[in-house]
């Protein structure tokens, strides 16, 4: 065989040496000199749908408007962001602005992957923000970035069913929240739940701390101590909590195995604790029996006791790596303080519009009374009230490990392998072990 | 076998160091061996790599990472930690030798007992009868099925007002909540498991069957062995390779489970279905807590690895080589 030289010349390999190179190396940012601007990239989990959307659209005005800094977004589901964040940050490949679920925030701080927020930004939030979002998006009192969505848990509860029980408004203490479970709780002669008076559920981590920490935080207790470095829950407000709930689940009154979220839209669950998020949901699936959807604060122990829940939520935080942190809180300031108008004279952040449209709330309660006042969900306003006094989730180093340990115990005693006693004590050792680790 | 010319070969006297003319003779063959290797090396060279990179890399730096802390986010916060990562998964107060280890091995050892049982069984079935493709098609069936899709299914069918319940309440029985009992939990899923898995051992166990001679069954049958003798003295003994193997295929896979498991029960309710893999996942990619997981990693390989080997020895004892 005759023709072509047998291998690679040395100009082809270098050439293909040198796109391999360019291949692996981080993409070009830009300097911000004309035709050359900087490009910031914007890490979410708005990966789908109406949220996809949402986001986009400021984001288009912002490189409509601004020839130096333009901004790119990346979006994954939200079960993938933390693992995305890890790949990406230990690849050198982090995005310039990250938006973490809030329960991180210590992990990600403590792994030096957020910067702290410039001194205006940080007074511009806690001054304009509610205490349990401000309190979300910082970590040992230092601001890291602008609250976004705010979850606050309320009581969602089934009016028909309520009403077919002979209940005429929702409870507001825990012995009417117990004695209106048991009288909507329905069963079948072989056992199988018709009607579950309150949805306690295992459907998700997320649900089955939620509902316990916002009767926790109900009955004046907290997770974990003031310094974060050990667990709170071994109190009398614990006790009762564990309490209220195992004599809900041994009564039948709960099944914690039923996906509550189904269930509920399905008129088979009377009451639930959830948060702010699912009113959207439950509009979009109930169709007209959505009307039979309301919502009331959390019951608290005793009439007359101080309200309080549990608040959770996102934020937009620059990343310590990026090699453009001015710009990007140049964006997030645009983004979260600049306002636009909606009508009659009133203005709003572009976030504020952005979450309300669709479905949600952030923790600027002004923003949200204005857009809310204009024809919004009336199921929103108790979460929207309890913005000023909910608990932000805790968020210190090892926040994840402590509530995967408190699902697990929670789990262990609605199925009747620990008792109160037992489970408290459990939950004290793991979380007490596990959260000092990660100090 | 003896060469004739050895001796003669041997005897030759040996070539004199300093002369020119013998050197220009080596000289090209060497350089030809020489050529000959480097050329092999390189041809070797794309699956060395793909090695390199894909196995022996990741398994040094798991090695590292099991005796570092490291939250995962930049390489340069590796810190070393000695054995800390193994002795705290042993520690008083670790779920991990109990539940997560023993759940683990119950979930591995119900699995290979009830799938090989199933298959045993079905394979000599489908041995005896018409249409034998067909049959071995259809038990093949949940293996070309996601996993995801056969444990939501499942799922729904253990729910209270799921499939099996329906039959149970249809004869006269109360429900049973499977995956919500801390103690029906793992035995629930660990039938999902041997179920899904339950083509593969058969596909093996029926070649295993096609394997035996048929004059075993015709001596036996002059003689005047029954069936079940048959079975017991010919058709077991004589499948025991394929059963080795399907013996270790699926301890192994069982003890590495965990999609299955997170689709169905997430490791709940507790800790009543967390296994070693599962555990890993969270300690890695939810608590940041990369030294721990691979501590549990090298863990369970060394459980497999005794498992494994334990299982190699029985089956030798009983005369059957690896």
């Amino acid at each position: 065989m005759t023709g072509a030289p047998h291998g690679l010349s040395r100009r082809r390999f270098t050439l293909a040496a040198a796109l391999l190179a360019a291949g692996c190396a981080a993409p070009h940012q830009g300097t911000g000199r004309p035709n050359d601007p900087i490009v910031l990239t914007l890490l979410s989990h708005y990966a789908s749908g109406e949220l996809k959307a949402a986001l986009q659209g400021p984001v288009d005005e912002w490189n409509a408007t601004h020839d130096r800094v333009k901004v790119r977004t990346k979006a994954v589901e939200f079960n993938d962001l933390l693992t995305t964040f890890m790949v990406r940050q230990a690849a050198g490949q982090g995005a310039d602005i990250l938006q973490p679920y809030c329960l991180w925030n210590g992990q990600l701080v403590r792994a030096g992957v957020l910067r702290p927020a410039p001194p205006e930004d940080a007074a511009e939030i806690t001054r304009g923000y509610g205490a349990a979002a401000a309190g979300s998006a910082s970590v040992g009192g230092k601001v890291y970035g602008y609250p976004t969505e705010a979850q606050t848990y309320a009581l969602y509860y089934n009016k028909r069913l309520l009403r077919e029980s002979g209940v005429t408004h929702p409870p507001r203490t825990w012995r009417e929240l117990e004695d209106t479970a048991y009288r909507t709780t329905r069963r079948d002669r072989y056992g199988n739940t018709l009607v579950q008076g309150f949805g306690l559920s295992t459907y998700d981590e997320s649900t089955t701390v939620g509902q316990t920490l916002a009767l926790l935080n109900a009955a004046g207790g907290t997770f974990v101590s003031g310094d974060g470095r050990r667990t709170a829950i071994d109190s009398a407000a614990g006790r009762a909590v564990l309490d209220l709930e195992r004599r809900l689940v041994s009564s039948g009154a709960s099944e914690p195995g039923v996906n509550v979220y189904k269930a509920f839209q399905s008129g088979q669950v009377a009451m639930v604790i959830s948060a702010g998020w699912w009113t959207g949901s439950l509009k979009a699936q109930m169709g007209d029996a959505y009307r039979d959807v309301a919502v009331a604060p959390v019951p608290v122990p005793e009439l007359g006791a101080k309200p309080a829940t549990l608040a959770t939520g996102f934020m937009l935080g620059v990343n310590a790596s990026s090699q453009h942190p001015r710009e990007a809180w140049e964006f997030l300031r645009w983004l979260n303080t600049d306002r636009v108008g909606v009508g009659k004279g009133a203005t709003v952040t572009r976030m504020s519009a952005l979450q309300v449209s669709v479905g949600s709330l952030t923790g600027r309660a002004d923003d949200m009374r204005t857009l809310l006042g204009k024809g919004g969900d009336p199921n929103l306003r108790p979460f929207l009230d309890a913005l000023g006094y909910a608990v932000p989730e805790p968020n210190v180093p090892g926040a994840q490990q402590a509530k995967s340990l408190l699902r697990k115990n929670v789990e262990a005693l609605w199925t009747g392998q620990q008792s109160v006693d037992e489970s408290l004590r459990t939950i004290r050792r793991q979380v007490d072990r596990e959260v000092s680790r990660s100090w | 076998m003896v060469n004739a010319l050895t001796p003669e070969t041997t005897a030759r006297p040996p070539r004199p160091r300093s002369a020119g003319p013998a050197r220009t003779a080596v000289g090209p063959r060497a350089r030809a061996r020489r050529h000959q290797a480097v050329v092999a090396y390189l041809f070797l060279a794309p699956v060395l790599l793909f090695f390199a990179v894909f196995l022996i890399l990741p398994l040094g730096f798991a090695l590292l990472l099991s005796m570092s802390h490291w939250a995962g986010f930049h390489l340069g916060d590796i810190q070393p930690a000695g054995l800390d990562n193994f002795t705290s998964l042993f520690a008083g107060g670790s779920t991990f030798l109990t539940p997560v280890l023993t759940n683990t091995l119950l979930f591995a050892l119900g699995t290979v007992a009830l799938a090989l049982a199933g298959s045993v069984l079905v394979a000599t079935c489908v041995d005896n009868l018409r249409f034998q493709g067909l049959w071995r098609t259809l038990y093949l069936l949940p293996i070309v099925t996601t996993v995801v899709a056969v444990g939501n299914v499942w799922k729904y069918m253990y729910e209270p007002g799921g499939l099996v319940n329906g039959a149970l309440n249809a004869v006269g029985l109360d429900s049973v909540a499977f995956l919500q009992d801390p103690d029906t939990a793992l035995p629930a899923v660990v039938v999902v498991q041997a179920w899904a898995s339950v083509g593969t051992a058969i596909l093996i166990l029926t070649a295993g069957l096609k394997s035996i001679p048929e004059s075993y069954y015709e001596a036996a049958a002059l003689d005047g062995a029954g069936p079940v003798t048959v079975f017991w003295r010919i058709t077991l003994p004589l499948l025991r390779p394929a059963l080795l193997f399907v013996c270790v295929t699926q301890f192994i896979t069982g003890l590495q489970s965990f999609a299955l498991i997170i689709v169905m029960t997430r490791g709940g309710p507790g800790d009543a279905t967390n296994v070693a893999a599962l555990e890993m996942y969270r300690q890695a990619f939810s608590y940041g807590d990369w030294g721990t997981a691979s501590a549990a990693a090298f863990v369970l390989f060394v459980v497999i690895l005794l498992v494994t080997l334990a299982q190699l020895w029985i089956f030798r004892r009983k005369g059957e080589d690896a």
